[in-house]
């Protein structure tokens, strides 16, 4: 123990003594320490901000839709009876944080200029606190959502469609008998864009929906489930369970199929059945489109970690073979009064693992920071970022298991890189080095 | 149309889109303003039946001006109403029909019924179902007064009208100028409830006609015309070239009828 303490003390009173040097090293190691940082809050950013955003527009943690069909040819996107469905959910399920209704639907959006194709949500706006939470309201009142025949739009949806809070645009559709049906809504806000998500979704009161899709009351598009923080990673189980206890209360389920509802119309207009069955899936599910990007990322995130560590590799290699050749002579008196070889090792790697400590400390310091200046900052993104970001600003998220995680990824790397130049000192002869000039 | 008829419309407009002149400060009460309004509408109104052959024109920025001709039937009993198109071609059968406040539409090419809301473009052209219609102004809504203004040789009351909570109505506020003396429309300004400006619609010609149901006269708009303030190059111009008052067939306003029409 004591000999551990010897070596660790020499590696620092060398560090000191090379302080010029350390301190070059160890910037570098900083500053990939705080790339290492940023990427990882970048790619944490989006996935957090896709969860809660697409948590919160378009789909709970679990859903439990489906498809009503009138006849075998014509399907409809829709839950009848939702309450006696809702209460099942209930039932099985102790996770459950909150539920919320959504109406689900598609359809043209006109205004007085030009018309959008759309994804319509029914909401219940006094129902969905985290609704109001999530969104940045730009103009016009939220709550007046509640009101029949009002819309919610997007800004890049406002600038297509040339309108303003308080015009008026016309939303047409199919029933679910195939008659085509328009109601005019009254726009009520607008709010910031929130990536590729609020590209096509508009939002409706339900009644609204209901009667643009000439509906009866108790019937709503998909029952999202919100679960409680620590159940939101396993969903498989749960949904797995769900199925079970829906078929136990005598609903008919659709085979589990990891698509967004809109996928699967043509699957379910091709299926001999009518009536009702239910559908299970999770937010991944009703996302998987998107997730490519989340994949992507991650695989960007890991060609360029795996980069940067080789760069932390090469350099800190590349400085202990400098240095075991400047230090040659002093490696040859140490041996020469009595230091054993693994110590030699030892001393060297320590040296490099505090330098890596040291670096890597600052680096995620540096990178928090910078990453709190940015969010801070609000940069404003183009919009084919947004798309991916799903966000109208750039926003990074740090997490403190992050940060420790690439501390200690710098610091082990750094001290294993110096392990092999450590071997070769360790192997000198101490006559041979004392007798070493250049 | 004719040279002097040419002239007068230009004079009727020249005189109506300089905007007129100051207004004066007699205010008029809500009370008079409601009697005036329904005044406007008692004055088209001839408590029967209603056929009326329609000229329509849209002119749109860097397009071809296309032409409709259309037959409107109406039913003032039960607020029936329906239009057919004759002509174009293109456009043969095709036409609307309001069951139950309900808008409906009819396309032979497809044989479907859609159904639409009172902001309906009739036709594709910049006017609306009620602009064929009875006038229901007091009905659907409430006057503010916006006093007297002159325009051209005409003394105009100017209103707000605001419409009445719960109504589908094309354009939620409508600014109106009424002739004093006659109680003949001669503009209207129709906005979005954000304040924009969507239409300006004109009245240049009336013209009466005896109603057998009334027992006595009623006016229509022989010409309207409709500009367009969004698309700003874009008009619509309304000819009636002749109104029929005698009763219709009572199994006309069906959709069997409409569709018949088709084949």
């Amino acid at each position: 123990m004591s000999s551990l303490l010897v070596d660790f003390r020499i590696a620092w009173l060398s560090l000191l003594e090379h302080r010029r040097r350390a301190f070059f090293l160890g910037a570098a190691v900083a500053a990939v320490t705080a790339l290492l940082v940023l990427l990882n809050g970048l790619s944490a950013g989006i996935r957090v901000t896709l969860i809660d955003t697409a948590t919160t527009l378009s789909t709970g943690h679990l859903n439990v839709g489906g498809f009503f069909k009138v006849t075998s040819g014509q399907a409809g996107p829709v839950v009848v009876d939702y309450e006696k469905v809702r209460e099942t959910v209930v039932k099985a399920m102790p996770e459950l944080d909150f539920t919320v209704e959504r109406g689900r639907g598609w359809g043209k959006v006109v205004s007085d200029t030009t018309a959008i194709q759309a994804g319509i949500g029914g909401i219940d706006i006094q129902r969905e606190g985290s609704f109001k939470s999530v969104l940045r309201i730009k103009s016009g009142n939220l709550d007046e959502l509640s009101q029949p025949n009002t819309i919610l739009l997007f800004e890049a949806q406002v600038k297509k469609l040339k309108v303003k809070v308080g015009d008026a645009i016309t939303i047409s559709a199919q029933t679910t008998r195939g008659v085509a049906n328009t109601i005019d809504c009254r726009v009520v806000a607008v709010a910031e864009d929130v990536g590729l998500l609020s590209q096509w979704n508009v939002f409706v009161s339900n009644d609204s929906l209901r009667a643009l899709y000439q509906l009866r009351p108790g019937t709503t598009g998909a029952i999202q489930i919100h679960l409680k923080p620590r159940f939101q990673k396993d969903l498989g189980p749960l949904a797995a369970r769900l199925r079970s206890s829906l078929e136990k209360a005598g609903y008919r389920l659709m085979a589990p199929d990891p698509r967004p509802f809109w996928m699967k119309f043509e699957t379910v207009t091709r299926e001999d059945w009518t009536g009702q069955k239910l559908d299970v899936t999770s937010w991944e599910d009703e996302l998987s489109f998107m997730m490519w990007t989340l994949s992507a990322l991650n695989g960007i995130s890991l060609v360029l970690m795996v980069i940067l560590v080789a760069i932390v590799i090469t350099g800190i290699m590349n400085t202990m073979w400098i240095a075991i050749r400047e230090r040659t002579r002093e490696i040859g008196t140490l041996r020469a009064i009595g230091m054993q070889r693994g110590s030699v090792v030892r001393m060297f790697l320590w040296e490099s693992f505090l330098l890596g400590v040291f670096g890597a400390v600052a680096g995620a310091v540096v990178g928090a920071m910078t990453a709190g200046v940015l969010n801070s900052a609000h940069i404003h993104v183009p919009l084919s970022v947004q798309l991916f970001l799903m966000s109208d600003t750039l926003k990074l998220s740090v997490l403190p298991s992050a940060l420790g995680g690439a501390i200690l990824l710098i610091s082990i790397v750094t001290g294993l890189a110096a392990l092999y130049p450590a071997l070769r000192a360790a192997r000198l002869k101490p006559v041979d080095a004392m007798s070493h000039f250049g | 149309m004719q040279r002097r008829t040419l002239v007068r419309s230009f004079l009727f407009f020249a005189a109506l889109s300089a905007g007129g002149l100051p207004r004066s400060a007699s205010a008029a009460s809500k009370a008079e303003l409601i009697e005036l309004l329904k005044g406007v509408d008692d004055r088209q109104r001839n408590q029967g039946d209603w056929r009326s052959n329609v000229y329509i024109e849209q002119k749109e920025k860097d397009k071809v001006a296309v032409v409709y001709d259309a037959l409107v039937f109406r039913r003032s009993a039960d607020q029936r109403f329906m239009i057919l198109f004759t002509k174009p071609k293109a456009s043969q059968g095709q036409g609307y029909l309001r069951v139950d406040q309900n808008l409906w539409f009819y396309d032979p090419a497809v044989g479907k019924w859609e159904r639409r809301t009172e902001r309906e473009r009739i036709g594709g052209t910049n006017s609306r179902r009620s602009d064929f219609d009875e006038s229901r102004l007091a009905e659907e809504y409430d006057p503010e007064d916006n006093g007297e203004e002159k325009l051209g040789v005409y003394t105009a009351q100017v209103m707000t009208l605001k419409g009445k909570p719960g109504l589908d109505l094309a354009f939620p506020v409508v600014k109106l100028w009424v002739d004093k003396a006659t109680k003949n429309e001669l503009k209207r300004q129709e906005f979005a409830l954000s304040g924009r400006l969507l239409r300006t619609s004109y009245y240049p010609k009336w013209q009466k006609i005896y109603s057998e149901s009334r027992k006595g006269d009623i006016w229509y708009p022989q010409e309207i015309r409709f500009y367009d303030e969004v698309e700003k190059q874009n008009s619509t111009l309304i000819l009636i070239k002749s109104v029929d008052l005698k009763p219709l067939e009572a199994n006309l306003f069906t959709k069997a009828w409409l569709e018949s029409k088709a084949r």
